[in-house]
């Protein structure tokens, strides 16, 4: 027993006194930002340059309505068509308006200098329908139109309410529920195969650098392997824990500033309760996940000499991380199916999938049975490892198949 | 009695035979020498008796008993291919590996500081292992292999990458730790490294233990009854003097004023009669037995011309 403290202290102050490991743990957040930032950023300031788009209109309806923006000016011209299109070259495009445009709403025509973007087209087609339904309600002839419409336009917002919910009355907003699912479930496939491959390559670099041979004359090969599981678990533990805070300083500090008001709104209806849930969670299917997966990830370190010889035997892990991170998306449409519950059990899948539906409100027995599998499959996993284990850390030289692996458990 | 007695021990390996049915016994306080060309089997060997592999049949005996997997504790054992964490520091490493072999950390702290004094190292204590050359890291990992004091010292290749100075270190240092009571087995190529230190030895070739037994005993098994007599005089009187009591070789080059001359003798009966007659011949200055270097005897015993 001292001797797996000892490794898992080893490993563990190895990993954490790291420089990598304080510059990850802060810069993770940041990346994980900037990625969910990141398109926004882009459709903020990706549109370039302003468009000029001539607008030929034989109807006489459309040019004077059409509403330029800082992606489009439309600029109406009194030539005909061809010659708009000759002569009008400095111009992107050239928008065509046929004369009985109101009859035929699909007389309408764009002539590009390249390619037209969706939202480009998106764009003109919704203001010309815009123009085309107020010219339609015109012909009826009603007094205070604009007033009417305005006094008409509705915006319905739905409150669902969980009637297994202890706490009746509060609101539950599928919205954010469903955004959080989803960012859980992304760290929780991102930690997997982040730690598992910790694993891996602290196994695979013990084998190159042959400290394994020293190690195990003193230490039994099982304890060895457990030993380093377990220490890059703790690793997990605090990493993420150091992200929690991180999370909490942020939400104190940072965010009330940046936020617009309606998020804010959002954020403050999230109770302390809820969070410290998902945290528990979270650490206890981060732990849960990584330690079972860690266990195929050692068995394969240690089957190989190098990290590139790993690829190929590495797949049978690495499939079933991806497909629940696939199942997932499936999962979060309906959090309830049987889908959802059956592959919530399932080692290999419930770290991810059931992260992602934790902030739906999981019934308890859920999710502690799903930990209880989780961990007795751990238990028997490393068991199943460690024969691997055992007998590819002396194996040098000659790349193993899949085939070869569970011969080796079969080994006395 | 002995320490480690291995008996009848086979292991195949996909395709090869490593080790075929090899018997030997390492006595108590001895400097054993496991010797044979590369590929022999030694390592397979050395392997086993850590447990690290098992055989496919044979038996271990450590200390009277059946090897047991508590026993590697009391076994130190520096592997041929040197294996450290190459970022961890040397101090803490050399501290994390005498924890594991089970020493208190105040017990583990001042052997390391006695280990290190002796080797005049204190300085690396917080360098990283990457910093240090092969011999610098070499003494680090034989620091950490008898630091728990085990009773079977086991060295793979323990000179290999070692200047003559560190290697001579390294001797003293096994030859102390043998005065302290361990029993320490090398395998090595450095045949003068096994006269100068080894009692026995077990010459291992294709798989097989094909000669064991104490170094002075093989030998002279394989000097094939060689003396030499070293002398002043006439070289044909002697020869004339010698005729016919034993076989004489080819003459030696006269170095300093004294002639020598090697016969064979192979009736141990007549050794005093030839030196009888020689001592009448000549001004006889020495006679000896000319032992065979372990380098004669490795060649010989491994390209089989017995």
């Amino acid at each position: 027993m001292s001797d797996i403290l000892l490794i898992v202290r080893r490993e563990f102050n190895e990993r954490v006194r790291k420089k990598s490991f304080i510059f990850t743990t802060l810069l993770m957040p940041l990346l994980l930002l900037a990625l969910m930032a990141a398109p926004a950023l882009i459709m903020e300031y990706a549109h370039g340059e302003r468009k000029r788009i001539a607008v030929v209109d034989e109807s006489g309806l459309v040019a004077r309505s059409l509403e330029s923006d800082g992606e489009l000016l439309f600029e109406p011209t009194d030539l005909t068509l061809d010659r708009a299109r000759e002569e009008l070259s400095e111009c992107f495009g050239v928008l065509f308006v046929g004369r009985d445009v109101l009859a035929d709403p699909d007389a309408v025509r764009l002539y590009a200098d390249g390619a037209a973007s969706v939202g480009l087209e998106r764009n003109i087609e919704s203001q010309i329908a815009r123009i085309l339904e107020a010219e339609k309600l015109k012909a009826y002839r009603i007094d205070d139109l604009p007033a009417i419409l305005e006094a008409v336009k509705t915006t319905v917002r739905l409150h669902t309410f969980r009637n297994d919910a202890a706490e009746t009355g509060a609101a539950f907003s599928s919205t954010v529920a469903s955004v959080a699912g989803f960012v859980l479930g992304i760290m929780l496939y991102m930690f997997l195969l982040m730690y598992g491959m910790m694993v891996m390559h602290a196994v695979i670099e013990e084998k190159q650098s042959r400290v394994l041979e020293v190690l195990v004359s003193s230490v039994r090969p099982f304890d060895l392997m457990l030993g380093k599981i377990l220490g890059i678990a703790a690793v997990a533990v605090v990493q993420v824990s150091l992200w929690g805070l991180l999370a909490v300083a942020a939400r104190v500090a940072v965010v009330p500033s940046v936020l617009p008001s309606e998020l804010e709104a959002v954020l403050a209806s999230l109770d302390a309760a809820w969070l410290v849930r998902i945290f528990g969670c979270m650490l206890a299917y981060v732990v849960g996940g990584c330690l079972f997966y860690s266990a195929m990830f050692a068995a394969v370190g240690s089957s190989v000499d190098s990290v590139q010889d790993a690829q190929q035997l590495q797949t049978p892990i690495t499939v079933p991380i991806i497909l629940s991170f696939l199942l997932m998306m499936a999962v979060m449409n309906d959090p309830d199916s049987s889908l959802a519950f059956w592959c919530s059990l399932v080692p290999f899948t419930s770290p991810v999938v059931m992260m992602a539906r934790i902030p739906y409100d999981v019934p308890w027995w859920q999710v502690a049975l799903s930990l209880a599998i989780l961990y007795a499959s751990f238990v028997g996993m490393v068991w199943f490892a460690a024969k691997i284990y055992r007998v590819g850390i002396f194996m040098y030289g000659k790349k193993p198949t899949l085939r070869e692996l569970i011969r080796w458990i079969r080994y006395r | 009695m002995d320490i480690l007695r291995v008996e009848h021990v086979s292991k195949h390996y996909a395709g090869h035979k490593a080790l075929d049915d090899v018997s030997l016994s390492i006595p108590r306080g001895s400097v054993y020498g496991l010797l044979g060309p590369n590929g022999a089997g030694k390592t397979t060997l050395i392997r086993i008796v850590n447990r690290i592999t098992a055989p496919d049949t044979g038996r271990v005996w450590f200390d009277g008993h059946e090897i047991a997997p508590d026993d590697v504790r009391r076994i130190g054992y520096l592997p041929e291919e040197r294996g450290l964490y190459k970022k961890m520091k040397v101090g803490e490493q050399a501290l994390f590996f005498a924890r594991l072999k089970g020493l208190s950390r105040q017990d583990a702290m001042l052997r390391l500081r006695e280990w290190f004094e002796r080797f005049g190292i204190e300085a690396w204590w917080n360098r990283r292992v990457e910093e240090l050359s092969k011999g610098m890291a070499q003494k680090v990992q034989f620091i950490v292999t008898v630091l728990h004091e085990p009773q079977l010292l086991i060295f793979d290749e323990p000179f290999s990458g070692f200047d003559p100075i560190n290697a001579n270190l390294l001797k003293e240092q096994i030859l102390a730790l043998r005065d302290r009571g361990a029993t320490v087995v090398f395998s090595t190529h450095n045949m003068a490294s096994v006269e100068e230190l080894c009692d026995h030895i077990t010459l291992i070739d294709k798989s097989r233990n094909i000669l064991s037994g104490p170094v002075g005993e093989i030998r002279r098994r394989y000097g094939g009854n060689l003396f030499e007599i070293v002398y002043r005089g006439d070289a044909a009187h002697l020869r004339a003097a010698l005729a016919g009591r034993c076989e004489l070789l080819p003459e030696q080059p006269a170095e300093a004023g004294c002639a020598s001359l090697r016969l064979r003798v192979d009736d141990a009966a007549r050794i005093r009669e030839v030196i009888a007659a020689a001592n009448e011949a000549v001004e006889l200055r020495g006679f000896a037995e000319v032992v065979p270097s372990m380098n004669d005897v490795f060649i010989r015993a491994v390209s089989g011309s017995l």
